[in-house]
């Protein structure tokens, strides 16, 4: 079978110091996978690599594919770079929704690329159509707020609003950058479910960068760990104890270990999930 | 160095007073005075004629000439048509201006960071000179090759606001959030339906708003261009004051001034209804 995301030696550098370096991974269809690493260790700059939304260093021998399609290499984005990145979804920390606009037009704004241009300039969109985005706003639970502004909505809202817009889209591959850092832990707990339910049901591949260990346990069979633009671990996520991240990022394993595991706080169904020792128990001991 | 404050006691640093000794207000308050002073200077301006009792005289004159104001039904006809007029060319001057202005406002802004934006700064110094140009010049400068009238009226009113909102909108392009842009450009959405979709809904109270503003400034402009013979109201003044019709003049000036009004204060409601 051939890999949903395949990247090959990918090399990013700004000014002097390395964003990535040469990172080597590939991920199959239907996996779903946590990107973790403290801040700054190119989580979101690979992501944003694999959208082509960032170019990798000129001379380096870089290489990224998606779907079996190329995305860029060597720094040069591919000629059909439009029509690779309708099968990749996006989910942004921010949520980059316009404000001013309803929560229908901001998820039918996924289909834009299947709608022929003179409909899409007048916002004409057929019934059927608003039914697949009234359909996608049922499914993250938020059938009801479609014709409210996307402004009006909470974090948590406007989230499960842009994971519609990527159903809308029909994106064979979900990129979520961070896509819980500025929700609250109930909030984060739907954002990771509805993901969590996309990768089940739709066999999306799925890659999220998070920056709790927890919740890439909980969720995520597979995690790859980043350290200063490097792969410093890959492989399945029950293997991450805090001895083995202590190993992996030495001093900065406080930044991942010490936050909160604000999911694991809520009492939910997936609890049979032994949550990690606390670090500062193992540095007393 | 004993009369310093020791390092580790020391406030966090303040904001500079606004007067300090290096200070750039200073220097541009004094440079204001100086010049204002100048003025004086320059135009040697007589106050004391101005409320002699001589000029009190012939001014208070001037006044009664305009009574009574010429209210004659066939005259009252020809100020509605240049009332209609005027009204007609500020408000078809501003609608092309908005028009064009978006469209050059495209070029003229950078919409991403990855944007080159080549036309840039090509295009800003296209409104630059469409702006600099007065709607008073553009109209004489318009006469000569679209003849006398309102439509000569209306083109230098749409040039000038063409670069004045131009300019307004390429502003409010690069000011707009670039997040939920960047979110349809990362699913392959090109770059018109980026705009329509995400900026575009973004600045349109902007764009309606300053729209509507220059509506105001149009209107008074285009009570003045008839002057030069660009139509309206303006032209009817222009005749009848160089005949000495004092009284058809006040009807005209009482015309400019309600029109004036009524579009300000109908510009005026209509942003208040639009940004509530």
């Amino acid at each position: 079978m051939q890999p949903a995301i395949r990247v090959t030696e990918l090399l990013k550098s700004f000014g002097p110091s390395r964003a990535l370096d040469r990172v080597t991974l590939e991920i199959m269809p239907g996996e779903m996978v946590a990107l973790i690493g403290a801040s700054g260790s190119g989580k979101s700059t690979l992501l944003r690599h694999l959208a082509g939304l960032v170019l990798a260093d000129r001379d380096s021998r870089s290489e990224i594919e998606v779907n079996g399609q190329l995305v860029q290499k060597s720094g040069r984005l591919a000629a059909n770079i439009r029509e690779v990145r309708e099968s990749i979804g996006f989910v942004f920390q921010q949520f980059n929704l316009v404000g001013r606009l309803p929560v229908i037009t901001n998820v039918m704004a996924g289909m834009l690329t299947r709608v022929p241009l003179w409909r899409s300039l007048t916002r004409w969109f057929h019934a059927s159509e608003y039914s697949q985005g009234l359909e996608a706003l049922a499914r993250v639970g938020m059938a009801e707020r479609a014709a409210q502004r996307a402004s009006t909505l909470s974090g948590g809202q406007q989230q499960r609003a842009a994971i519609a817009r990527t159903l809308v889209q029909r994106a064979k591959v979900v990129l979520a950058d961070e896509p819980i850092a500025s929700l609250d832990p109930e909030s984060s707990r739907r954002v990771m479910d509805i993901l969590s339910t996309i990768n089940r049901e739709d066999h999306c591949t799925v890659v999220v960068s998070l920056h709790q260990v927890n919740v890439a346990i909980k969720y995520c069979p597979r995690t790859i760990a980043l350290r200063r633009g490097q792969v410093v671990f890959d492989g399945p996520s029950e293997r991450l104890t805090p001895a083995m991240l202590r190993e992996l990022y030495g001093a900065e394993a406080d930044e991942i270990l010490d936050l909160p595991d604000h999911i694991s706080l809520l009492q939910d169904r997936r609890d049979n999930v032994a949550p990690l020792p606390s670090i500062q128990a193992a540095q007393a001991g | 160095m004993d009369s310093r404050p020791d390092a580790n006691t020391t406030a966090p640093p303040l904001p500079p007073a606004l007067f300090d000794a290096r200070c750039r207000a200073c220097w541009m308050v004094a440079g204001l005075v100086l010049l204002t002073i100048a003025s004086f200077w320059s135009l040697d301006l007589d106050f004391a004629a101005l409320f002699s009792a001589d000029s009190r005289q012939s001014m208070l004159r001037f006044v009664s000439e305009f009574f009574p104001p010429d209210f004659s039904a066939p005259f009252m006809k020809k100020v509605a048509i240049g009332t209609l007029e005027t009204l007609a060319m500020s408000l078809l001057g501003t609608v092309i201006a908005a028009v064009w202005g978006l469209l050059l406002a495209l070029p003229a802004a950078r919409t991403h960071a990855g944007d080159a934006a080549l036309a840039r700064t090509p295009t800003r110094l296209v409104l630059n000179a469409l702006r600099s140009i007065p709607e008073l010049v553009w109209a004489a400068l318009l006469l000569i090759s679209a003849g006398l009238g309102p439509f000569a009226g209306t083109l230098a009113l749409a040039f000038h606001t063409t670069g004045v909102l131009g300019r307004l909108f390429a502003e409010a392009i690069e000011n707009a959030d670039p997040a939920p842009a960047f979110a349809l450009r990362a699913q392959g959405v090109g770059p018109v339906r980026v705009f329509l979709y995400t900026t575009l809904p973004q600045i349109l109270p902007q764009v309606m708003s300053y729209s509507l503003y220059r509506w105001e400034n149009n209107i008074r402009a285009a009570a003045v261009l008839g002057v030069v013979g660009a139509g309206g109201l303006g032209q009817l003044l222009a005749f009848h004051m160089g005949l000495f019709h004092m009284g058809k003049t006040a009807t005209i000036l009482m015309a400019m001034i309600a029109l004036v009004a009524l579009v300000d204060i109908a510009s005026y409601l209509a942003r208040r209804w639009m940004t509530r």
